[in-house]
């Protein structure tokens, strides 16, 4: 496994922005990424919890996050992630382009004749 | 825990200990190097602890707790892996930029400075030029005279094997085993006719196994075949691209064409390659070598063939010498004519073709090389004093920065930086300077230096330039760098004072610098004045002839047209009768030689008497001289017994001889020469001596006392050719007679080639024209040495009474007197000279042993020079130190102390 520069692969930028979202309160570290998308999805997203290091990886390359080292809630070393600007600026036009995606799709599948 | 991850000991460590204070110390690790598998380990670590926390949290026992969060996680290992990777690649990258910025700042903050410094940006640059371009001058001679390969296939497998008969050349060849191609040559010239002119042009005769044994073929044509090695089948000839293109206008169809040469037609069978320069860079034209073993004096008698061969595979060169070493003796009862000797060929030195090649000449070039890094080496210093004192009125600078946390490397990196980039400046200029002064040492560069046509400024020498200004601008940076910033650091409180503590220990290093440097120059200045007084004693020996007023040219008439003696004889007399009768002409001679214009060669002679026997070991005379009966007086050389020769002595006249007074010192110490009788080793009459006349310099002017025989040229039998010398002397200034000799003999006869036309003088000082280059290189170079010691001392001198001024006025102020004061200063320059001298004088003890065979009549360890050179530089110490000294008396007392 090595990590390559984002290739655009429908998985790994949906990974990318979902990362970018779960960063939008506040830095967190690579757990509490994984929680909240658990969370938030109700656990329908099942992401390998791996993947999220080289993804994250990936997003600092871009200068969409940085990262430093700090200490976690419960008082143990760990390595805590930042959006940057540019991943705000990023994460908007990524959502916007995802969100028409979405809708066309679904006004697709709603559209007569109904699925059985 | 079970270790997890690879290296993850760190993790079960944590697990044991506090993990805040852990945490903690490894961020002190961290700060001075970050540690990426460690890192990777505690953040993936962190994140399956995590998980396995909250799984217990909600109920999971222990081990499940842990398959869950592993499972979840994935291929922790190759996750981790390629973590690990990207990281590492991700610092080295950034560690690239940020080297990379710091370096461009560095340059810019550098080329600042250096503007703010035009003065002495200017001074180190200039220095810096002159040096590496002197170095690279000389280098670029080095690179193609001596370490380029010869132009041949496999040089390193061409031996030179050496001189001798034509008879023990074929002897040779067939009985040395460690040769798979042999093959031998001689220079010749001979006047060459393209219908317009006649031309005196050098070639040379070669077997024609030679071309194969160089691995060389012509580019148009073909090589000679043994069948052309026949006397009398030889009329063919290979041309140089020269004459082809100069007299053939390049044409295709050149096989074939004749060209004139000694008269008679010869054949063109092809045309060699332009960078064909054997043996010479002036030979132009080669002509098979044609032994004829009948002519037994010819064959055994004329030791003139060069042996060349290639070593067969596998055989060392070593093991080819010593078998001609051990081979070429064991010939010596081969000798049809005479008994060589017992020390027959015991002197055989076989060589690699490129010692032979380069010489003599390698070992000079290597002399001038070591002299022109020495000046470098000064050069260096110099400006390596000049960044020091720099560095000292920069120290508050360099306190700021180390205050502000500028570390000691980072501030070391950019002084190198500074310096390096002085470096480059100065290497730039330098390539330039050394293009114009290569093309200055060809045009002065003395003849018979071989490959000279191949001299330029090469990529290598670029190369060797630019480590050159590399090294140069560590050499002469580091050492500042390092003192500057331990000056930056040991004074770590912001000193904003003007003047600091380290005034003195600067001062220290500074000394030792001049004191390297003086030294150095010291013994380049002991080496010139050595070779100077060579020269001044060269100049000064006495010729045994008087070159004054005496023009000399080579007639050459071709052999084709001259075959008749009597024809011959008639052409000379007539350019003797004709010279003779001009206005202000008192002596016109031919001879067949003139002295220190060529090669000189002698003979083997029988002494009735003494030594008549042919098998037995004959006394060899070295110089032997076919002249006409006006010879001695037009040389002036002094007659110290008897007579000379006049014209009676001709042919059918009883045959006479004159030798000169070492002849006969050595073999009638108690008698009278005059009557004793000397001949050939051949069967000829025994000639009566004549006349006795004084010892002459002939080879050159380093020639000791030479033996010299005199024949009468109208008695000539054997080895007479019809090539002579006509010398005349006049009243006023030769120079002038040089287009009268010309136009007599065109007038006489156009076909015969007039060449070398010079005075006597010329001809002298042209057999000098090495040593002049030599003297004249070093000479140059010492200067250079001297002077820059002279701004060491200068400088350092300014620099100690510039710290040292309020003590200077106080000392005025307390009385000192200006005596006091000015001895105080020189009498510290004078220290530091001595020091340097000092050392200088023993490296030069050893250093000049090199010289050695360049020296003439000049001991190595000469006392003058070992005495007189001290001085001088304690008198240059003293006077560069003066002017600093007398700087001091006129500090004003007052001023010097509120300045405080």
């Amino acid at each position: 496994m090595t990590i390559r520069p984002d290739s655009g692969d429908l998985l790994q930028g949906t990974l990318g922005i979902l990362i970018l979202k779960a960063l939008l309160p506040g830095a967190a570290h690579g757990y509490a990424i994984a929680r909240w998308i658990e969370e938030t999805t109700d656990d329908v997203l099942r992401i390998e919890e791996g993947s999220l290091y080289p993804a994250l990886r990936r997003l600092e390359d871009r200068t969409w996050v940085s990262s430093e080292w700090g200490i976690s809630e419960n008082n143990r070393r760990a390595r805590f992630y930042t959006i940057t600007a540019a991943g705000r600026k990023h994460l908007r036009n990524e959502a916007a382009v995802w969100l028409r995606y979405s809708q066309a799709v679904t006004r697709v599948l709603r559209a007569a004749p109904a699925i059985p | 825990m079970a270790p997890v991850f690879a290296g993850g000991d760190a993790c079960a460590a944590r697990g044991a200990g506090d993990p805040v204070s852990e945490a903690r110390w490894r961020r002190y690790v961290r700060f001075v190097r970050p540690n990426i598998a460690a890192d990777v380990d505690d953040e993936l670590a962190f994140h399956v602890a995590m998980r396995i926390e909250r799984n217990r949290s909600l109920g999971m026992m222990p081990d499940e707790a842990r398959r869950d969060a592993l499972s979840r996680f994935g291929d922790v290992d190759a996750v981790r892996r390629a973590l690990v990777s990207h990281d590492q690649r991700r610092q080295a990258a950034e560690g690239r930029r940020e080297y990379f910025m710091q370096f461009l700042q560095d340059v810019r903050f550098g080329l600042r400075a250096l503007r703010r410094a035009p003065g002495f940006a200017l001074a180190t640059t200039l220095t810096l030029a002159l040096c590496i371009g002197a170095n690279a001058a000389i280098f670029s001679v080095i690179h193609a005279v001596v370490l380029r390969p010869l132009p041949y296939a496999h040089p390193e497998q061409l031996m030179s094997v050496g001189t001798g008969a034509a008879g023990e050349f074929l002897a040779l060849a067939v009985r040395l085993r460690s040769f798979s191609r042999f093959a031998a040559w001689v220079e010749q010239t001979h006047p060459i006719d393209d219908g317009q002119e006649a031309l005196r042009v050098e070639g040379a005769a070669i077997t024609p196994d030679l071309l194969p044994t160089l691995g060389v073929s012509p580019v148009i044509g073909r090589g000679f075949t043994d069948d052309e090695a026949q006397p009398g089948r030889n009329n063919v000839l290979l041309i140089s691209e020269a004459i082809w293109r100069q007299h053939f206008g390049e044409v295709q169809n050149i096989v074939g064409k004749k060209i004139l040469v000694e008269g008679v037609p010869h054949t063109i069978v092809g045309v060699m390659p332009s960078d064909f320069h054997f043996p010479n860079a002036t030979t132009q034209y080669w002509q098979p070598l044609a032994f004829n073993p009948a002519n037994v004096g010819a064959t055994w008698a004329v030791w003139d063939k060069k042996i060349i061969a290639r070593v067969a595979p596998g055989v060392s060169i070593a093991r080819a010498q010593r078998e001609v070493r051990e081979v070429w003796p064991s010939l010596r009862s081969l000798n049809p004519l005479w008994d060589p000797g017992p020390d027959y060929r015991r002197d055989a030195a076989p060589a690699p073709l490129r010692d032979d090649v380069v010489g003599a000449t390698g070992r000079l070039l290597w002399i001038l090389f070591g002299c022109v890094l020495l000046v470098l080496l000064v050069g260096c210093v110099n400006v390596a004093n000049l960044l020091l004192a720099r560095a000292t009125a920069r120290e508050r600078e360099f306190s700021v920065r180390a205050a502000l946390g500028g570390g000691r490397a980072r501030l070391i990196r950019q002084l190198v930086t500074e310096s390096l980039l002085l470096a480059v400046l100065g290497g730039s200029l330098g390539v330039a300077l050394s293009v114009a002064g290569v093309r200055w040492l060809v045009a002065v560069m003395p003849p018979g230096i071989p490959r000279t046509d191949e001299i330029s400024v090469s990529g290598t020498v670029l190369l060797f330039t630019l480590g050159v200004a590399l090294v140069t601008g560590l050499l002469f940076g580091i050492v500042p760098a390092l003192r500057a910033t331990q000056q930056a650091r040991t004074g770590s409180s912001v000193d904003l004072g003007r003047r600091t503590s380290h005034g003195r220990h600067h001062h220290r290093v500074a000394s030792v610098l001049v004191t390297t440097e003086l030294a150095l120059a010291v013994l380049l200045v002991v080496g010139a004045t050595l070779l100077v007084r060579s020269f001044a004693a060269l100049r000064a020996v006495n010729l045994g002839f008087d070159a004054s007023h005496v023009i000399a040219a080579r007639l050459t008439p071709p052999n084709g047209r001259y075959a008749d003696s009597g024809k011959v004889s008639a052409f000379y007399d007539g350019v003797v009768d004709r010279l003779a009768g001009m206005r202000g002409v008192t002596n016109v001679a031919i001879a067949d030689k003139l002295p220190m214009a060529q090669a000189v060669w002698g003979i083997a002679i029988r002494v009735q008497g003494q030594f008549e026997d042919n098998k037995h070991e004959l006394p060899a005379i070295g110089h032997l001289q076919q002249v006409s009966p006006g010879y001695f007086q037009t040389m002036r050389i002094p007659v110290v017994r008897g007579r000379t020769f006049s014209a009676a002595d001709r042919m059918g006249q009883p045959p006479v001889t004159i030798v000169s007074q070492s002849v006969a010192r050595r073999y009638w110490p108690n008698e009278d020469p005059i009557g004793k009788r000397v001949a050939p080793p051949w069967d000829a009459p025994y000639m009566t001596i004549i006349g006795v006349v004084a010892d002459t310099k002939q080879d050159s002017l380093r020639d000791t006392a030479r033996t010299s025989i005199y024949l009468p040229w109208a008695q000539r039998t054997a080895f007479a050719g019809s090539e002579m010398w006509v010398m005349v002397r006049s009243a006023s200034d030769p120079a002038p007679l040089a287009a009268a000799i010309r136009a007599t003999v065109r007038d006489l006869d156009r076909t015969v080639a007039v060449s070398d036309v010079r005075t006597m003088d010329a001809v002298v000082s042209r057999s000098i024209r090495g040593t002049r280059f030599t003297v004249l290189l070093v000479g140059a170079f010492a200067i250079a040495a001297l002077l820059l010691g002279a701004i060491g001392i200068y400088g350092v001198m300014s620099y100690l009474v510039g710290q040292r001024t309020t003590e200077m006025g106080i000392r005025m102020a307390l009385g000192a007197s200006v005596a006091a004061v000015i001895g105080l200063i020189v009498g510290r320059a004078a220290r530091v000279a001595a020091l340097g001298v000092a050392g200088g004088i023993i490296g030069a003890l050893f250093a000049t042993r090199w010289l050695g065979s360049l020296l003439y009549e000049v001991s190595a360890t000469d006392p003058v020079t070992f005495v007189a050179v001290p001085l001088l530089f304690l008198v240059v110490a003293v006077a560069a130190s003066y002017a600093p000294a007398r700087r001091a008396t006129r500090i004003d007392p007052v001023r010097a102390l509120r300045a405080e």
